[in-house]
């Protein structure tokens, strides 16, 4: 996959020779040149980001008269009739922040996400694996914002696409084309009366043309759009991989049905949190070695739950050697767990089963590209940015991308301008990379100063962690800050 | 471009409940009145029901008329200019946007000799005639107002916009902007040519025939901040660059 997008990249770089390769084309076939097929908005990748924003676009009666079209390689209808049985859940879930779950539920998306999938949760417990410095973050009485003590939803990824794509078809005025890949994108041609020689011209799959006025590149962290654009992505792998699993657990959570809490506790080899589902379900994420993550995958269920159990209870020296054991990791398990003094209700219930065929990884890294638009062209998400999962902000940022987006589209409308001209989008970038740097920043340093085992940082580290848990006021606007529902200070 | 200049115009038209005319129009059936000011709520007259026309009094590149044809409520643009160089450059700028031809039309011609070129122009009307930063050059400002009332719907609003004479505008239009930055060409603006918003004002009050003919005006003072953009400063009217709008009632032409 990746060789193909780069070696379509290289395509796009030499752009200069490509106008010149069209002109000669012009000058031979021009009279035969169909007529160009404009869309308003193109958006490229029917991920949250992309559908989101064409929701929102289309619910918005200001910009509802906008011609928009997406195009995506999958097929939507399986995404849109996507159904589990109420018991089980796909293991790839994201948080979402009060601030995104109010601009879903204003582009009147929210309603259609299946909500006996949603689990909002109210407490976080977080530690440091080495030292077990540790904060809680619930809410001290009246520190809670006013909107509720729900500080995220937890949430499948495919119940808010599926959602959206429902939302979207009430909408209408979409031209889906989907189970379509971008083959190329070019500038389109001149004319005597028309030159479209700046527009981008998405040529898909089945070789059909889409001219847009603005190309929105909402397709991932490999974005063909931002090749075309020539826009760079700097940042690094973390030589880390992300392990996802749906669990089982014994009960319901210690607060109940009604107060659920998500745990994170910071191993050297990376955090690893897990998540509150509905029921007695939770999801796990946990960012480990590339080796670490081959060897959990290998595990059998006994042995994984009994190595995800360990993770939150044993001292990081036992882990370690776990990770060294091929296979019998259940037994090693139980017997070190007689001689580890933990409180229990410090740490999340046990884990008693794994869903079968959930436990999966992906490789961690961080990537913010250069800008996020060019003339025609803007990008939202994972296209822009990727960052690490750790603080569960991913998709969230996407959502705020796409909000910011549609504001600056509507206010470009009712003020004439031209929505993909460079002047139109300067307030997206302006509004969004510096609060999207500055988080991507804090999480990546973040991963880094608990990465550390020994030495000086590991108890400044703990002070640090310890002294913000014994100050409600400063926690409370962490926790406010995490919610997206305090001050906004970036 | 100034964004304030699209929502000096909206803050114009709904200032007035006779904004976007049931009545006084002839063509007044298909044209609903309007509602409160902001966009949102408006939308769906706004949007789908009203459609203006615009005459563009000295449209130079077409900065502000292109931007007015492509809003959703607009049917046509008339943008006027004398001079053909700056037209073949908005010719050629109009070119890059296929959304704009069919509703945009440049035509090299003053204002007084519109009637003569495009004699349809003086009956039709329009329901928004601008002339942005073009007063200020006039030598005649009210021989050339005279002319415009012709163009302006009953009911329709027009819409201007100059720099007020003062110690301030002589600063930063002719010394900064022309001396020592450079940024417009030596001798662009003759500060004795500039208007003071009262002055401007008063053409539009001065007798009661006019009183009759023309609403009350209505002024914003806006200032550019750098970084910032064109803001909206109240008092600044009386200081530096102001819009005024006003609207005319009188059905008949003066």
């Amino acid at each position: 996959m990746e060789a193909v997008v780069r070696r379509k990249a290289a395509a796009y770089v030499c752009r200069s020779c490509t106008r010149q390769f069209q002109r000669q084309l012009r000058r031979n076939y021009s009279n035969s040149a169909p007529r160009p097929d404009i869309y308003d908005v193109v958006c490229v990748g029917g991920g949250p980001a992309g559908l989101s924003l064409l929701t929102a676009l289309r619910a918005n009666p200001v910009t509802s008269h906008l011609r928009v079209a997406l195009v995506e390689a999958q097929d939507l209808s399986k995404v849109k009739s996507w159904k589990l049985p109420p018991n089980k859940y796909s293991n790839r879930c994201s948080s979402l922040t009060p601030t995104s779950a109010l601009f879903l539920d204003q582009i009147g998306a929210w309603e259609h996400l299946d909500q006996t999938r949603v689990q909002p949760y109210h407490e976080m417990q977080v530690w440091d694996g080495v030292t077990d410095a540790r904060i809680e973050f619930d809410w001290a009485p009246g520190s809670a914002p006013v909107e509720g003590t729900t500080i995220a939803y937890m949430n499948e990824n495919l119940n808010l696409t599926s959602g959206l794509l429902k939302r979207l078809e009430q909408l209408g005025g979409v031209s889906v084309f989907e189970g379509a890949k971008v083959e190329n994108i070019t500038f389109g041609e001149e004319t005597e009366d028309l030159d479209l020689s700046q527009w981008p011209v998405v040529h898909i799959s089945g070789g059909k043309q889409l001219t847009a006025r603005l190309l929105v590149g909402a397709d991932g962290a490999n974005s063909p759009v931002r090749a075309f654009a020539g826009i760079d992505a700097k940042g690094w792998d973390y030589d880390r991989h992300g392990v996802v699993a749906t669990l089982e657990m014994e009960g319901e959570g210690w607060g109940g049905e009604h107060t659920k809490i998500a745990y994170q506790r910071f191993l050297p080899t990376g955090p690893v949190a897990m998540l509150p589902m509905p029921g007695n379900i939770a999801t796990l994420v946990w960012s480990t070695t590339p080796e670490n993550a081959s060897l959990l995958k290998r595990l059998p269920p006994k042995d994984f739950v009994a190595m995800v159990n360990a993770a939150f209870r044993l001292s990081t020296v036992d882990l370690a050697f776990m990770h060294t054991q091929g296979a019998d990791q259940d037994d090693e398990y139980s017997w070190r767990l007689q001689h580890t003094p933990f409180n229990s209700r410090a740490v999340p219930q046990t884990v008693v089963g794994v869903q079968e065929g959930t436990v999966a990884s992906f490789p961690l890294k961080m990537r913010h590209a250069d800008t996020y638009i060019g003339e025609r062209v803007a990008l939202v998400g994972d296209a822009a940015h990727t960052i690490h999962p750790l603080a569960g902000q991913g998709l969230n940022q996407g959502q705020g991308d796409v909000q910011s987006l549609a504001k600056t589209i509507e206010f470009a409308v009712t003020h004439g301008q031209d929505i993909g001209s460079i002047m139109s989008l300067e307030s997206y970038v302006s509004e969004r990379y510096t609060a999207n740097h500055v988080l991507l920043g804090v999480v990546d340093k973040l991963h880094k100063l608990y990465s550390a085992e020994s030495g000086p940082l590991v108890p400044l580290r703990s002070l640090g962690l310890n002294a913000v848990n014994a100050l409600g006021p400063l926690k409370s606007f962490f926790m406010k800050q995490a919610a997206g529902s305090g001050t906004k200070i970036f | 471009m100034n964004p304030l200049r699209h929502d000096f115009i909206q803050t114009c038209r709904s200032s007035s409940p006779y904004s976007s005319f049931t009545v006084l129009t002839e063509d007044s059936s298909d044209i609903l009145p309007p509602t409160s000011d902001a966009a949102h709520n408006t939308t769906h007259n706004t949007f789908n029901v009203q459609k203006l026309r615009y005459l563009d009094i000295g449209c130079g590149g077409g900065i502000f008329a292109e931007s007015a044809a492509r809003l959703p409520t607009t049917s046509s643009v008339l943008a006027i200019d004398p001079s053909p160089g700056v037209l073949a450059i908005a010719r050629s700028h109009a070119k890059k946007d296929p959304s704009l031809s069919p509703k945009l039309t440049y035509l090299s011609s003053t204002i007084e000799s519109l009637p003569t070129l495009k004699p349809e122009a003086v009956q039709k009307k329009f329901d928004v005639v601008s002339c942005f930063e073009v007063i200020e050059h006039v030598d005649h400002p009210a021989l050339f107002l005279d002319h415009v009332a012709q163009f302006v719907k009953p009911g329709g609003w027009l819409v201007m916009s100059t720099i007020a004479r003062t110690w301030t505008s002589w600063f930063t239009t002719n010394f900064m902007a022309e001396d020592v930055l450079g940024i417009v060409p030596k001798g662009t603006h003759d500060w004795h040519k500039y208007i003071n918003e009262y002055e401007l004002r008063g053409y539009f009050e001065e007798t009661e025939e006019k009183r009759r003919f023309w609403g009350r005006p209505r002024a914003m003072g806006v200032v550019y901040v750098p970084g910032l953009g064109w803001k909206e400063v109240p008092g600044s009217e009386k200081v530096g660059n102001y819009f005024l709008g006003v609207q005319r009632l009188a059905g008949e032409d003066a």
